[in-house]
Order: C-alpha cells, then structure tokens, then sequence
C-alpha cells in the first residue's frame, strides 16, 4: 500500500481522481463493483421492462416503456465504456449473463446477488401485470434517484459526470411512472395496492446491509458519502408520501 | 482491447532543463483516431529490458492547432521520461494509444464564460491544450491561469503563454507562483490553500468563474479545491486532473515458478489490502477467487466470467490456468496479472497479489 498512501489520504481529504493510471487497486476494484452493479442493474431492468412493453394499455404508455428500455441501456452503455477505460471488455460483456432470467414471484433473493451478475436483488423478480410494472417503476424509480444522487458525488469524477447526465432521465422515468400510477389509481387500485405491498420491501433491499465498516472504507476512498441507512431513511418517506396520495 | 499505434517523432524540442516537447505523426490512415478533445492524453508503450511499461502524457495543443504534441518532465528515477529527455531523437518512432481522457468541458461558442486553471509544474501540458483550444473555439470566454513553479527556470511552455497572451489581449491572464526569485509576496511560495485565499481575496474573482480546472500534485488541488469551495465556487464546476506522481515505478519481476506437481490441494497466500492470508484451493475443482472468497477474504470480483476485469491481481509465485480471458491484454498476463475468477492453480503453491 505504501506508494498509494499518498493518493489514499488525498482522496480521504475529498480529492478526485479521472484516470485509471492513478486508481489504487483497492479503489479500482470497488469502483469497478459499484460500476457493475449499475450496468448489471440498468441491463437486467431493462431486459424485463422490455417485456412490459406489450402490457401497455395504449400508444402513450408503450412509448413510455420503450423509451424506459431503450434509455436504460444507454446508461448502461455510458458507464460500461467507463469500465472499460480500466480494462473490461465491452463487446463481450452483453452476451455473458442472461438478463431477462427472473426467479419465482414468491422466492425470497433478501438482499444477496444472485447468479454470476451484480444487478440488484430488486431485478431478479418478475414483473407480473401492467399496473405491477408501473408500480415497480415508481418505487425502484425512487430508490434510484436517491442512490444515483449519493454516487453522483463519487471521486471518480468520469463517473460522477455520468450519473448526474444519467440522473435527470431516470428521474423522468419515475415521473412516467407517476403519471401512470395516477391513470390506474381509479381502474385498478386493488391491483396497485398489492403490488406496493409486494415491491415495498423488495426495493427497500436493495439499499443493501448496514455494514458500517464497508461503508468507512468506500467513504475514505470517496467513493461513498450517506449510509445506507441514511438513504433508505429518505426513500421510505418518498414511498409513503405516494401511498398517502394514493390513499386521498 | 487497447490497440496501438505506431507515431513518428517529428520534432523534439526541449522546453526547460528537465523537459521536453514532442511533437507526432500518426501513421497515414490513421489521423483519425488522433483527433483529440482538449485536456486528453496519450498512453505510450516501450519495453526497457525485456519488460514492457506505459506511462501516459498529456496532450499539449489545442485542437485545431492541427498538430499532435506532448509535454515530457523528466522525474528521478523515471525510466520513460529519462528516456524521453536524454535519448529519443526525431524521426524514430514511438507507440502509442488513442487519446483519452475526460479533463475538459463542453465547448459552447456562445457563451462567454470565465475559466480559471491551476498547474503545479508539469500540470501545465493539459492546461495549454485547454487554453489555447478554449479561446479559439469561445471567442467571448477568457481564461485565468495560476501557474505554480520552483523557479523561473523551471517554467515549462514559459514562451508560449507570453505568446498567447498576444494573441488574446485582455482574454488570457497568467499568474505565476514561485517557490523562489518571487518579488511579491502575493505571489511567492507554493499553491496552498492559504496562497489562493490570498490569491482569490485579491487578484482572481472567483465569484465570476464558470468552471475550474486543476492539475498538479495531490496536495495543491486539495488545497486549490477547498479554497475555490470557501470562496463560493460549487464544487461541480471544479475539474481534476491528477498525473504521474500516483504511477508506478518500474514493475518487479515475476518470482520464478515452483515446479508442477499433482497433490489435491493447493495451499494460497493472498495478499489484499496490505494483509497475508492463507488458504486451501481444491484443485481443479475451485478457482482462486472462489477459494478467497469461501475463506472469507474479501476479494473483488463483479462478472465472474473473465470479462470485467474487477478481479485482477498478480501471481507471484506459482502456476495457474486461466480458462477465459477477455479482458487482460499480453502484457498484462506476461507480467503475471491474472483474472482470479478464472484462474486453478497448477501447483502445490501459489502466492497472489490483489494489491499490485
């Protein structure tokens, strides 16, 4: 470690870094997980809101899907050509995991990675139903936008570029959701009901353990800023507020 | 995978006593894939015995300057920039990869934006490709550039930045900090938190900056970055560069291997994070890193198919066979990197390095 100590303490005292050549291999690795776990997450959500596509009532709300896939998987291209400035192989990278497979609708994944990829626990469930997918895209939607803000602040400053770029349209895709949440409040709130109930703490998993001494770790490399706890915190007074508003 | 390209030196100037400007031609048909964006650099490659390194330098011209050139300080101890300052003549040729980097921000030549730039010795070479391409390509922006140096002498592209404050009358302002010879006190010492106070209460208006651009040693844009910050600069608008002193020295040579043999288990000493842990790998059975991870050692991984590349690390002794790799490249794998997810040991023993 002795020849990084010196790019240890500078990014402990809030330093950035924008090229690889200067990344400790400590960093470079945890970087590198954070940035899988984000395109994992974006192809995987994409692979099975594709299928949502067809589920649309109407014209509007299959635009909507679509454009929802085919954003995704820009974003997932943005940050993978990052990843792949440290070495990965982009070209392959597509083909090596299967990204519409899902488990069972009642199978427990809790918050672990499941299968060879890093996509957030929350992708390997199966959408069931037009509102189930709308509802799912409200509350993941959410969760994103809180996660992506915290990344967003990253020392990795390419990266932190890419998911404030990022940011602004999956907030849009929240927002689509919303819009459409608001559509089936009156046709099918039964069906939007249970599906809170379901996704609820599915997402709130995904904002992962409360392993604190991860978390000094990743926030003397910059790399992390808010606990977990801290954002989950935020996300649930996010979710309540959409279930008050559901309720009015 | 990183391709290079073969660039013939066509001018090699030298600039102070301990550095030097080389200019490039890529290859006919590929002038292309030289075409740069301010701010970026190039990674070359030469093999000093036997073993290849790479070293990256900034590109020092401005876009349309038309012209590919790189600033070269010589650093004690340094094998590529020695050889670059004592020994590379024009008309040889030097290998190189196709420009990166992400130091710049979108150019707009309708805005008129102020820029304010910070170098601390060599941190300049990205710098004048920003300046000179910045007020070519924005004709109502101007650019402040607060320049850190031991020494007069020291000063890399000193004739050029006289040149281009010509050429921009009243755009281009250069304000240099030196350790010595300095006769105002505001302006002499090194690029401190506590000098750019000084400096920002009265010479620079940050409160009229766009963005700001920083490259130099670790702790002078630390020092820049939190007085931009106190003086109200929004820290998304400050942009890092940080070079060399965070790049390796020469690699070390890979340890002899142990001999082959056929015992069922294969003992590991991991080096991670500066600790040496042991454990026991089933031959054939388990690869290196599912062996660390069942051992409860915290070894990176992401894809865990030979593709990403997170699980990296370093034989140091003994054998292994990697059954995929798509993304280490030759000379990666020559000096002994493996991907850990992919790797069975061969042998009785191994040793593997996370932390190189």
């Amino acid at each position: 470690m002795n020849e990084n100590t010196d790019i240890t303490s500078y990014l402990a005292e809030g330093g950035k870094l924008s090229a690889p050549g200067n990344a400790p291999p400590r960093y470079r690795a945890e970087l590198m997980r954070m940035m899988a776990s984000f395109v994992d997450s974006e192809l995987a959500g994409a692979a099975g809101f594709a299928d949502c596509i067809n589920m649309g009532p109407g014209v509007k709300e299959r635009i909507a899907a679509s454009r929802i896939v085919l954003e995704k998987h820009d974003h997932a291209e943005r940050v993978l050509k990052i990843m792949g400035e440290f070495g990965a192989n982009t070209d392959r990278y597509m083909q090596v995991h299967p990204w519409t497979e899902r488990v069972a609708r009642e199978e427990d994944v809790g918050a672990e990675r499941r299968g060879g990829d890093m996509r957030l626990n929350v992708f390997w469930y199966p959408i069931e139903n037009w509102a189930d997918a709308v509802v799912m895209n409200v509350m993941m939607g959410k969760a994103t936008i809180i996660q992506l803000e915290e990344l967003a602040r990253c020392s990795y400053q390419p990266l932190a570029e890419a998911f404030r770029e990022i940011l602004p349209r999956e907030r849009r895709h929240m927002e689509l959701g919303e819009e459409g949440l608001a559509g089936l409040r009156a046709s099918d709130a039964g069906a939007v009901l249970a599906s809170m109930d379901y996704w609820r703490p599915r997402v709130a998993a995904s904002f992962g353990g409360r392993d604190s001494e991860r978390f000094a770790m990743l926030k003397k490399l910059g790399l992390r800023h808010r606990t977990n706890a801290d954002l989950l915190t935020e996300w649930d007074a996010a979710v309540d507020a959409v279930a008050k508003s559901l309720a009015a | 995978m990183a391709q290079f390209y073969p660039l013939r030196v066509t001018d090699v100037k030298r600039d102070t006593r301990d550095s030097v400007i080389l200019t490039l031609a890529p290859p006919a048909g590929d002038e292309d894939a030289f075409n740069f964006i301010q701010g970026q650099y190039l990674t070359f490659r030469r093999t000093f015995d036997g073993e290849e390194m790479r070293r990256s330098y900034s590109i020092c011209a401005g876009v349309n300057d038309g012209v590919l050139r790189v600033g070269i300080k010589k650093v004690d101890g340094g094998w590529f920039s020695s050889w670059a300052n004592d020994e590379l003549e024009t008309g040889e040729t030097i290998e190189a990869m196709a420009p990166m980097g992400n130091f710049h921000a979108a150019l707009n030549p309708d805005e008129a934006r102020h820029y304010l730039g910070f170098a601390g010795g060599s941190g300049i070479t990205p710098m004048i490709s920003l300046i000179k391409t910045v007020l070519d390509a924005e004709p109502h922006s101007k650019f402040t550039l607060i320049y850190g140096n031991r020494s007069t002498n020291a000063i890399m592209f000193r004739e050029e930045l006289e040149d281009l404050k010509n050429i921009h009358m009243g755009r281009f302002t250069v304000v240099h900090v030196l350790e010595s010879e300095a006769d105002i006190d505001l302006f002499s010492g090194r690029l401190t938190r506590e000098k750019c106070d000084a400096l920002f209460e009265r010479w620079v208006d940050v409160c009229s900056a766009d963005l700001a651009f920083i490259c130099g040693p670790e702790p002078m844009m630390l020092g820049v970055s939190d007085a931009l910050k106190a003086h109200g600069m929004d820290e998304r608008a400050i942009k890092f560069e940080l070079f060399a002193s965070a790049q390796p020295g020469r690699a070390k040579k890979r340890a002899e291997s142990a001999s082959a043999d056929g015992g069922a288990q294969t003992k590991a000493t991991i080096v991670l994070d500066g600790a040496v842990r042991e454990c026991d790998i089933d031959k054939g059975a388990q690869s290196v890193l599912e062996a660390a991870l069942a051992a409860d050692i915290d070894a990176p991984f992401a894809c865990k198919a030979g593709v990403c590349s997170t699980c990296r690390a370093k034989i140091v002794e003994g054998e292994v066979d990697m059954e995929a790799n798509y993304a280490l490249e030759d000379y990666e794998v020559e000096r002994g990197y493996i991907l850990t997810c992919q790797s069975y040991p061969r042998t009785d023993k191994i040793v593997i390095d996370y932390d190189q």
